[in-house]
């Protein structure tokens, strides 16, 4: 168990009274980021992002800042659904289905804790598998050559759209324009000017942070105006709590089921956080159908989709952690965060920067535990914050972007490049083609080039080295299947999760 | 015929991209099994096979907010660009102020506290960062030369 001995140091890296402060103030913002209606986790850590960089952190604290945010925004996604039947993120949605019966009958409070409690039980669980099987896939991975690099990052595009994804050619697309426009600037092996047309600006590439902060949140700022969502929703109020103990130990079994099924589905690529909630629910509805009254407020019904998102949002940490290829769009933006300070994810910054792992995963237990401590009693302020309106809240998020871009190179083309991207983002959106593939394609485009050059390199320009191995042909597989899949599953998946929706809101 | 117009456009960059790699010099040193031209052919490629595809079998149409909506983003954009431009010249407090004010209101609050928004969230922001983070702003007009 030398892992262990890795946590131990983890924990003394991040119990550092500077860590320590970054993580609560992390928590914090990542739960009101969460709650927040039209500000989603990738959104929120994306405009973070800047802001870590441009304060000068060490990459230990900065990671443990945005992991902070980012297990705090499973926490908050939930605030929204029960008080307002909005999901303030995707895999939130569940949650709506028994929350919100639970809030109209004057048991806000309650479900708000219950779900907290099932948030923490499912991040544990998945904190603890992370443990567990990051070090030993770190290993595994270790094994891989630049052949089957290269088809994992074929697979990691392939299972992006994801089960629920719709059109997997639009996802493809999506990825090709991604990976088109990090081949901008000087090749890194050659020295070559590719589509720079000699603007200066262009040479060193274009920045993906500036990228990712216009593509969500400029393109959200034009979604909220054309929807004219200003207003905001009205919302049910809290009551004074009466939770018993007896209360929190019936929900604990569906909180384990829902840990581990939701950290499953977060280490599967293409499955992820809605389908965790999702599994989690429905397998808790299918167990205690008959003596749970599901879809009308019962408290099993708000702790199961919640473990199972928590879960799957750490599960997804795996693969990012150890393969340097995440699985949706938030770890997308974390992992733009480790290639801005200069780490290059995969297996061997398990060895290379041990520190920053095993700290950021001892930050994870320790945000839990003041999450946990801070979504109790303190849900009353998220509460009071969420009443903000959406036309106050955007404009000021769309200044916040800019300050953090603008402080990053104190360059105004950057800022014009951040509303470009928006208003692409905001076409892109209209058009069903999904944003985190171009995202990740951006991030993961100098990387697969390089692995491609490698292989060819190795086979002396022969094609068939990228099928050459069992495992590469076993990675190609699984990509196929994964575009494949959404096409004979989804529909049927997709159906069954609005049919759910729908029944609650009848 | 929204994906049709977009599988076109994409279609034409994939063959413009395409076409560019094609033309970049041979890397110092001689060629090698693979170039810097290699990576982009291929991506061109599956950009160009993906719009065929999506040309040929396009999505149902999604609604475009025309007229008045529209007119409201575009201004949006105008707003986001004037902001960008005017930011150094006039100064961060009295652009945010402008910027995120006209947001606020165009987006349904009343005037008044739409730009009290703006001016509060400018001076807010521009005292964290030139104070507490030492990250200077441009303060422009507001400068007492």
């Amino acid at each position: 168990m030398e892992s262990l001995g890795f946590l131990m140091q983890g924990f003394g890296i991040a119990l550092q009274p500077e860590n320590l402060m970054f993580a609560v103030l992390g928590a914090f913002l990542g739960t009101l980021i969460g709650a927040l209606p039209g500000l989603g986790p990738a959104n929120g850590v994306a405009i973070l992002i800047p802001l870590a960089f441009t304060l000068g952190l060490s990459p230990e604290t900065s990671l443990i800042l945005l992991t902070s945010v980012y297990a705090g925004a499973m926490y908050g996604g939930r605030i929204s659904s029960i008080l307002l039947n909005i999901p303030g993120d995707e895999p939130a949605m569940m949650t709506c289905l028994d929350g919100y019966p639970m809030a109209q009958k004057g048991k806000a409070a309650e479900a708000m804790a219950i779900s907290a409690i099932a948030s923490f039980i499912g991040s544990l669980i998945a904190t603890i598998g992370l443990i567990v099987m990051a070090p030993w896939l770190a290993s595994f991975a270790l094994t891989f050559g630049p052949a089957e690099y290269f088809a994992l990052f074929v697979l990691a595009f392939a299972t992006l759209g994801g089960i629920t994804g719709k059109n997997p050619v639009k996802t493809l697309m999506a990825a090709a324009i991604g990976l088109m426009i990090a081949t901008v600037g000087i090749d890194g092996s050659t020295g070559t000017q590719r589509y720079t047309f000699d603007v200066l600006e262009l040479f060193e590439g274009i920045d993906f942070i500036i990228a990712i902060v216009g593509l969500f949140a400029i393109s959200e700022l034009l979604f909220f105006i054309e929807q004219h969502a200003g207003e905001g929703k009205p919302m049910i109020a809290m009551n004074k709590m009466t939770l018993k103990l007896k209360d929190i130990v019936a929900i604990l079994p569906t909180s384990f089921r829902g840990g581990v099924l939701g950290f499953i589905s977060g280490v599967l690529p293409g499955a992820g956080a809605s389908l965790g909630s999702f599994i989690s629910y429905t397998l808790e509805k299918k167990i205690l159908g008959k003596k749970g009254n599901f879809g009308e407020g019962d408290p099993r019904g708000v702790a199961a989709p919640e473990a199972g998102n928590n879960g799957a949002a750490s599960g997804a940490l795996v693969p990012m952690l150890t393969l340097g290829v995440p699985g949706s769009g938030t770890t997308a933006v974390l992992l733009a965060m480790l290639i801005s300070l200069n780490i290059t994810p995969g297996p061997l910054m398990f060895t290379q920067h041990g520190d920053i792992v095993w700290g950021v995963i001892a930050a994870l237990l320790i945000g839990n535990v003041i999450l946990l401590l801070m979504n109790i009693p303190m849900v009353g302020i998220f509460v009071k914050l969420l009443s903000v309106p959406p036309k106050y809240l955007l404009p000021v998020v769309t200044m916040v972007a800019f300050v953090g871009i603008y402080s990053i190179s104190h360059s105004t083309f950057d800022l014009y490049f951040m509303v470009a991207f928006g208003v692409a983002g905001y076409f892109l959106r209209k058009l069903d083609i999904p944003l985190v593939p171009v995202i990740l394609g951006m991030l993961l485009g100098p990387e697969m080039e390089k692995n491609l050059r490698h292989a060819m390199q190795l086979s002396d320009g022969d094609w068939t080295i990228l099928i050459g191995s069992p495992l590469a042909v076993t990675l190609w597989c699984i990509a196929i299947a994964g575009l494949l899949l959404p096409v004979i599953v989804g529909p049927i998946l997709r159906r069954r999760m609005s049919a759910a929706k729908a029944a609650t809101d009848a | 015929m929204n994906d049709r117009i977009f599988g076109l456009l994409m279609l034409t960059l994939a063959v413009a991209y395409g076409w560019g790699a094609q033309q970049f010099p041979e890397p110092f040193g001689g060629a090698e099994s693979i170039g810097p031209e290699t990576f982009p052919t291929v991506l061109s490629i599956v950009l160009a096979l993906s719009s065929l595809y999506l040309i040929v079998r396009p999505d149902p149409d999604q609604q475009w907010p025309w007229s008045r909506t529209g007119a409201e983003m575009v201004l949006a954009i105008v707003i986001l660009c004037l902001y960008t431009a005017l930011l150094e010249p006039l100064g961060f407090i009295v652009t945010t102020t402008a910027a995120v004010g006209t947001l606020c209101w165009r987006m349904g609050s009343k005037p008044v506290r739409a730009y009290v928004t703006g001016l509060l969230g400018g001076i807010v922001v521009f005292a964290l960062f030139n104070f507490v983070l030492e990250l200077p702003l441009p303060l422009g007009i507001l400068e007492v030369a």
